[in-house]
């Protein structure tokens, strides 16, 4: 189990002659995910989701805030100690040409971090080269195909595949999936989100899946949370059917209207959102952050900061003054 | 659609077209016997995977497939223009832009870092003999205004300091500000968020109306397709295999590739196990099969001649689909299930 | 016990991995005649170095009846001012010419990889102090601290030349790494190799060095030529006492004793060396070309 409590994280960027300009990445992110289980993270790019995922997988640092990686506390902890545990979660990258070495074999891919797994726990040379056919196999690969060849050679659902295993070699708890599919082949993104259901279920491990791809999200984890990130903040969370069939943010409603509808074998969701795109991205001094965009603001939206919870009406939680239940997302089209 | 200006809109047909790239193992198909009308005012949605050939049917609209690749043979008759592909030099250049004009996928990069928006304009003006250079910048600022942004402050920007969208916006713009009546958007969402997206699409089907335009628009997402498109067509390994109005492509997909892509997108809504992977993957230049069906390895439904015989190529009323099952059945549909909703004719 | 069996066979997938990355060399080699070519030479220049000498007596003799004596069979370049074997002491003069360059090309990538990547890959304090370092060493002019050393210096061992050559010479390879590692440490497969827990030196050896190996080789080469251009110009201007012959010391004879630029007597006596240095930088050349195929498996393979 992983837990974070009010993740704070801020970008310094250097301005040139005005020096340094600083640009929130995450707002006081709570969140946690039970062992096998899953969570998505949805928003547009520059929301903080992978920031985030980054923050877990020991790759970034963050400002404040406490994440508990199965009950160690990590602030209890010196930073190079630290190293151990956020090992245990692995980030499967966006890109599969660009996350394997192009001048290695898959074979030496895989020999390098199972040496030193095998170097931690005792075990000889033997497991080493059983362990790597064994993960591949897990991943639908054929390893007297693969393990011979450079990523150039293999397809890009095949290096995702090759990417996963080599995540898999040291036994991690959860696995980040920062936009897993988002460069493979359509009629090969299934597979890879399959799989990613598939370790869940078989290997007990839970899966971050970070997308702006909602349908995605939810293949992987229908029993699992939702949560929708704008600006650094979760302004909704909960049940990831709850949160597609009655989103009640508006941002959240924008996001899931403005997924193309496959007209013929659906229809649009009958209170669709028209969502305003954020071509200006100025900093409000109060109130709301989505409220230049949201189409339902009122006085208080731009005075106020709405923080995240329940109220009585909803299942899930949300940060808005005027929750209401639209249903925006497309519908199945009556057969006639 | 576009009703007002049906006139201007010119009508664009595709024969035969075959497009070949010389490598190491001989000249291979990239483009084979491709048929396609774009018929004026419309938006047609060309929608493959990697290595289907799609993005080389794009450029052949401008006859700007670049060597090792050659059209070897097929003609691309533009209304009031003539075959692109007999024409070549000066006459070529001024087609471009000035009749066909081209969105570069990920338009993000298709602008000169080193220059301002404004200074690009009018090389290009210049390039094409523009003697009202002002008008042109009249022009494309109200362009850019339409499409939602500042054009006066985006004239004097540099890409860096435009977002994804606007860039966007801009590449469209420079397509249009030649008065092209003809316009390829080569993946024109990639790499853009959903709600960008969905602002993007708007616009494209707002200023093809308004102006009319009679638009191609390239991608490997079916659902920005299903968006904006009247008209669907389903490449795979370079043939088109499937092409008919939208609706009743997606409605009731009559190939086994389109039915197996519809399948294999997650939902937002319905059980999650109707969604299924395509086995297999998708063939690369070296790997497409010289005879017989491009999409057999993968398919569900294949028989005995679908090794060695071409696909019959069938149109049944307004859709056209190559594949030996719909031959001897005809108008028939099929039976595979496709996501939620069996497959059922939307008509 | 089954580690027994399988340690042999883990050794073979590295040997045939070996056997595979020179069967690709070959084929990579043998895509251009030009490649070939350049081949050819360097390994006529390598054995040249070694051998020629051996060829040849100490003191080579000398003919005092052909002073500045035309090409002939007996002497393809002619003579010297004393009558001696151009050839001869083309060939007698290689060894120290390529020995520097060796030198000289092993401390320049040695040194400038090094710091580059470390400095790259660490960034931060070790980034800038190490990077200060460069610039100040990239703002030392060569020539000039050449000539002040060589009034204390003599330079007699080829070795010593390439040693001050490579230290004078690691600066821009340590920048161009340094940028190179900047980039690639961002690369999702070094992110991988860190979030593995996979050790620095690990990273830098294995996971970042291969992706630069043309990159080092081609500089490696390059810095051959620059390191002969260098040693043969302080010869050749006379900075250095020169008590062995060498090429630098043939082109200083030849203009200034033999007035090679103003009679066509001692003209051959000065293209001979001239000619050994343009084959060489043409060998080096062609070669560099093949440097990107040969390290990246892609253009390797096809």
């Amino acid at each position: 189990m992983i837990t974070g409590k009010g993740i704070t994280k801020t970008f310094r960027q250097r301005g040139g002659m005005l020096g340094a300009r600083e640009v929130p990445a995450l707002r006081g992110v709570d969140f946690s995910i039970e062992k096998g289980g899953a969570v998505s993270f949805i928003g547009e790019s520059g929301c903080g989701k992978t920031t985030l995922g980054r923050i877990l997988a020991g790759l970034e640092s963050y400002d404040s805030g406490e994440i508990v990686i199965d009950g160690v506390p990590m602030s209890s902890l010196r930073p190079k100690q630290r190293q151990p545990h956020f090992r245990r979660v692995q980030l499967i990258h966006q890109d599969p040409y660009s996350a394997l070495n192009p001048a290695r074999t898959i074979h030496q891919t895989l020999d390098a971090p199972l040496t030193l797994r095998a170097k931690q726990t005792g075990r000889s040379r033997s497991w080493i080269d059983e362990r790597a056919e064994e993960l591949l196999g897990l991943v639908g690969l054929d390893p007297g195909y693969v393990l011979p060849r450079y990523p150039h050679q293999l397809s890009g659902g095949m290096r995702q595949r090759v990417v996963i295993a080599r995540a898999l070699t040291v036994d991690p708890d959860m696995l980040v999936a920062d936009e897993a599919t988002s460069m493979i082949d359509v009629s090969l993104r299934l597979g890879i989100l399959g799989l990613l259901k598939d370790l869940r279920d078989r290997l007990g491990v839970s899966v971050l899946f970070i997308t702006h791809d909602v349908a995605t999200a939810r293949y992987i984890g229908l029993d699992g949370e939702l949560y929708v990130i704008y600006r650094g903040q979760v302004v909704e969370r909960g049940p990831v059917e709850t949160v597609i069939s009655d989103p009640v943010h508006p941002y959240t409603q924008s996001l899931l209207s403005a997924i193309p509808v496959l007209h013929g074998l659906e229809v649009p969701g009958a209170e669709r959102v028209v969502p305003t795109e954020a071509i200006d991205a100025a900093q409000p001094d109060a109130g709301c952050l989505f409220a230049a965009r949201c189409p339902f603001r009122t006085e208080r939206c731009t005075s106020e900061l709405p923080v995240l919870g329940h109220d009585g009406g909803t299942l899930q939680e949300h940060a808005c003054f005027h929750p209401q239940r639209r249903s925006v997302v497309a519908t199945p089209a009556v057969a006639s | 659609m576009s009703v007002t200006s049906d006139k201007r809109a010119p009508g664009v047909r595709i024969s035969d077209l075959s497009v070949v790239y010389r490598t190491g193992a001989g000249e291979l198909p990239a483009v084979r016997g491709v048929d396609l009308e774009l018929e004026p005012g419309t938006i047609t949605g060309v929608v493959g995977e990697s290595g289907s050939g799609k993005s080389t049917l794009a450029l052949s609209m401008l006859n700007a497939v670049q060597p090792p690749g050659r059209i070897r043979s097929g003609s691309v008759e533009i209304d009031g223009l003539g075959d692109v592909v007999t024409l070549g030099g000066d006459d070529l250049r001024k087609t471009r832009g000035r009749h066909v004009g081209y969105v570069f996928q990920a338009a993000q990069n298709s602008l000169n870092p080193l220059k301002t928006v404004g200074k690009q304009l009018l090389d290009l003006g210049r390039s094409h003999d523009v003697d009202d250079l002002p008008g042109l910048v009249k022009e494309a600022r109200s362009l850019l205004d339409r499409m939602g942004l500042d054009g006066a402050r985006v004239l004097d920007s540099y890409q860096h300091e435009l977002s994804g969208g606007m860039r966007q916006r801009v590449g469209i713009m420079l397509a249009l500000v030649l008065n092209a009546h003809v316009v390829v958007l080569d993946e024109p969402t990639t790499a853009l968020d959903m709600i960008t997206q969905a602002t993007i699409l708007r616009i494209i089907r707002e200023v093809h109306e308004e102006r009319g335009l009679t638009t191609l628009v390239i991608t490997h997402d079916l659902g920005v397709v299903a968006e904006i498109a009247d008209r669907l067509a389903v490449m795979y390994g370079g043939r088109l295999v499937e092409q008919g109005p939208t609706r009743e492509v997606l409605g009731a997909p009559k190939h086994p590739y389109t039915q197996g892509l519809l399948q294999a997108i997650p939902r937002l809504v319905g059980d999650i196990d109707e969604a299924r992977a395509l086995p297999g993957r998708p063939p690369t230049l070296g790997t497409i099969p010289p005879d017989g069906c491009v999409f057999r390895e993968r398919c569900a439904v294949r028989m005995d001649v679908c090794e060695t015989g071409e696909p019959p190529v069938l149109t049944i009323g307004p859709r056209v689909v190559a594949c030996h099952t719909a031959a001897g059945d005809g108008e028939q549909k099929e039976t595979v299930t496709t996501g939620p909703t069996r497959g059922e004719e939307q008509a | 016990m089954t580690a027994t069996t399988i340690m042999p066979e883990a050794r073979s997938a590295s040997a045939t991995l070996r056997r595979n990355f020179w069967r690709g060399v070959w084929r990579v080699m043998k895509r251009k005649p030009s490649r070939m070519a350049g081949v050819v030479i360097m390994a006529g220049f390598a054995f040249m170095g070694v051998f020629g000498p051996m060829f040849y007596p100490e003191h080579l003799p000398r003919d005092t009846s052909a002073l500045y004596a035309p090409p002939s069979w007996a002497h393809p370049f002619g003579t010297d001012f004393e009558g001696t074997d151009v050839l001869a002491l083309v060939i007698t003069g290689s060894r120290y010419v390529l020995l520097t360059g060796l030198v000289t090309a092993v401390i320049t990538v040695v040194l400038g990889a090094g710091i580059g990547l470390f400095a790259g890959f660490r960034r931060g304090r070790w980034d800038s102090v190490l990077m200060r370092i460069t610039d100040m060493k990239l703002t030392i002019p060569g020539l000039p601290l050449m000539l002040v050393l060589s009034t204390i210096w003599k330079f007699t061992s080829a070795i010593e030349m390439g040693l001050v050559l490579g230290l004078l010479g690691w600066g821009g390879v340590a920048r161009a790494v340094r940028s190179q590692t900047l980039s690639l440490r961002e690369r999702g497969f070094v992110e991988a190799a860190r979030g593995l827990g996979l050790s620095t030196p690990h990273i830098i050896g294995r996971e970042l060095l291969p992706s630069m190996a043309p990159y080092i080789a081609m500089n490696m080469l390059i810095a051959v030529t620059g390191a002969v251009y260098a040693q043969v110009g302080l010869f050749f201007l006379g900075v250095l006492p020169f008590e062995a012959n060498n090429w630098g010391v043939m082109l200083n004879l030849a203009v200034f004793g033999g007035g090679a630029l103003t009679t066509t007597a001692a003209l051959p006596y000065l293209l001979a060396p001239l000619l050994a240095i343009l084959l060489l930088t043409l060998g080096i050349v062609l070669v560099v070309d093949a440097m990107d195929e040969i390290f990246n498996p892609r253009l390797r393979e096809e």
